[in-house]
């Protein structure tokens, strides 16, 4: 995002909505007139301040962003339709189709680090400190992810050199494993906590057995491990053939 | 696309927390199922919602129930928030009574979902639950003012849009619901629920200074 000079007259409107907080007040000269400017660098090109329409010279102009500035805005600003999963946001449809995807199977769990989240967004380098640490796991990294689509080398966990510096509001490192891989997997994100610059939150996904009990639940509870007490539940109502489309 | 987990907050005001979505599967079940996610905001629009959206529209406090509807395609992820747990199990009842096809997930207190499940004969399916926050937390901002901002799981309301508020609310220039009204604005999905919001910003009013980290 940039602020046009030609035409901003420095009230201010759009600061508050910057979800990264880079958008500073500047003068050129003593007792010139103050203006506002965008960190382009500290930008992750949501869109918010643009969307929330508080700019009253439309002085907020949104240039075409090219390569590798581009994962910035495809991460970052949830109106964007990823090319790789047809699924605007930073991650994949998980939970919320698995009663007809059977993504998440029994004896399964999902694990994912979202980066950045929440509110300080992340360089994708630190999710490359995050891939890094999981592959040598083998575990298996989706490949519905966007940011699944960014890895260089999926051995080793490296990420493409050109993209290392952006940064984005968040993005989803996201991995399905047996069960009995949870623990140690859980084990490298809390090693790998201490070796990055932003934040990361986690969440595991576990499909519900026959008896109603939820395995990974069990397995956190045996493992002492804490887990909030809101969360999600895909209530199974999916099915293959949807109502009134006519297939 | 986890949107509508890791909200944080207390129990008291998460049980006024109800999060409920629609889609079909991209490559399974996609073609043609916007009749049916139409049909799942009607059954959403009779009911006491808190707000609802569809990401390429806007959550219900930039645009109209027709505008949201007349926006829904055959990618579209449908998305409500109630408060109350009672209207909550109403709409859950009348979703499955409509036996859509669609995928449908809720979000709040696992406890309060598994009973409202109960009641309406539903087994759940997949259940997912947030591990918490790793990383630099100390670089985080106070933990009130994440209960609000993470209402908006693609992480769009500021951290400086909540400030702004608490000192427009502490100098009388706006109220506390009009401000929670404004809180919604950013989130494009509409899964900010702004009378929860109103709630907390109340609480704050009370105990918050301007200059919390």
């Amino acid at each position: 995002m940039r602020i046009n000079p030609g035409k901003c007259i420095g009230c201010g409107q759009c600061r508050v909505f910057c979800t990264m907080g880079c958008i500073a007040f500047v003068r050129k000269e003593k007792g010139g007139q103050v203006q506002c400017r965008v960190d382009e660098d500290e930008c992750v090109d949501c869109e918010v301040c643009l969307r929330a329409k508080a700019c009253p010279t439309d002085a907020l102009e949104q240039p075409p962003a090219v390569w590798p500035r581009s994962v910035r805005g495809t991460f970052s600003n949830p109106l964007v339709t990823h090319k790789e999963t047809k699924v605007p946001g930073r991650g994949t449809e998980e939970i919320k189709t698995n009663d007809v995807t059977n993504r998440y199977k029994h004896g399964y769990v999902g694990i994912s680090a979202e980066l950045g989240r929440p509110v300080l967004g992340a360089r994708l380098r630190d999710a490359e400190r995050v891939f890094m640490a999981l592959a040598p796991l083998a575990v298996e990294f989706e490949k519905q992810n966007p940011l699944t689509s960014l890895l260089a080398d999926p051995a080793t966990g490296k990420l493409k050199e050109d993209v290392l510096d952006e940064k984005v509001l968040s993005c989803i490192v996201e991995t399905v494993a047996p069960i009995e891989r949870a623990a140690e997997i859980l084990d490298a994100l809390d090693k790998v906590a201490g070796e990055i610059e932003s934040v990361f939150s986690v969440d595991i996904i576990s499909r519900v057995a026959d008896d109603l009990s939820v395995p990974a639940l069990e397995m956190l509870k045996r493992g002492k491990r804490p887990y909030a007490p809101n969360g999600k539940i895909n209530i199974g109502l999916g099915r293959l053939f949807i109502k009134g489309a006519g297939c | 696309m986890s949107h509508t987990l890791h909200r944080q907050g207390t129990a008291d005001n998460l049980s006024g927390d109800y999060v409920l979505l629609a889609m079909s599967a991209k490559g399974v079940n996609a073609v043609n199922s916007s009749y049916a996610l139409k049909d799942f905001f009607s059954i959403i629009n009779k009911h006491d919602w808190a707000n609802m959206g569809e990401v390429k529209v806007g959550g219900a406090y930039i645009a109209s129930f027709q505008d949201i509807v007349g926006g829904v395609r055959d990618t579209s992820v449908a998305h409500a928030v109630f408060r109350d747990k009672d209207e909550f199990a109403r709409v859950i009842a009348q979703v499955k009574k409509a036996d859509l096809g669609l995928s449908v997930t809720i979000s709040g207190l696992l406890g309060n979902l598994n009973e409202t499940l109960e009641a309406n004969g539903i087994k759940p399916h997949t259940v997912e639950v947030s591990l918490g926050i790793k990383g630099k937390t100390e670089r985080l901002p106070h933990g009130d003012l994440l209960q609000i901002t993470t209402m908006c799981g693609h992480g769009m309301v500021s951290q400086a849009l909540v400030r702004k508020t608490l000192v427009d609310i502490k100098r009388g220039r706006v109220s506390l619901e009009k401000a929670a009204n404004l809180l919604a604005t950013p989130c494009a999905c509409g899964i900010f629920n702004p009378r929860r919001a109103q709630l907390i910003l109340e609480e704050l009013m009370d105990t918050w200074c301007t200059d919390e980290p």
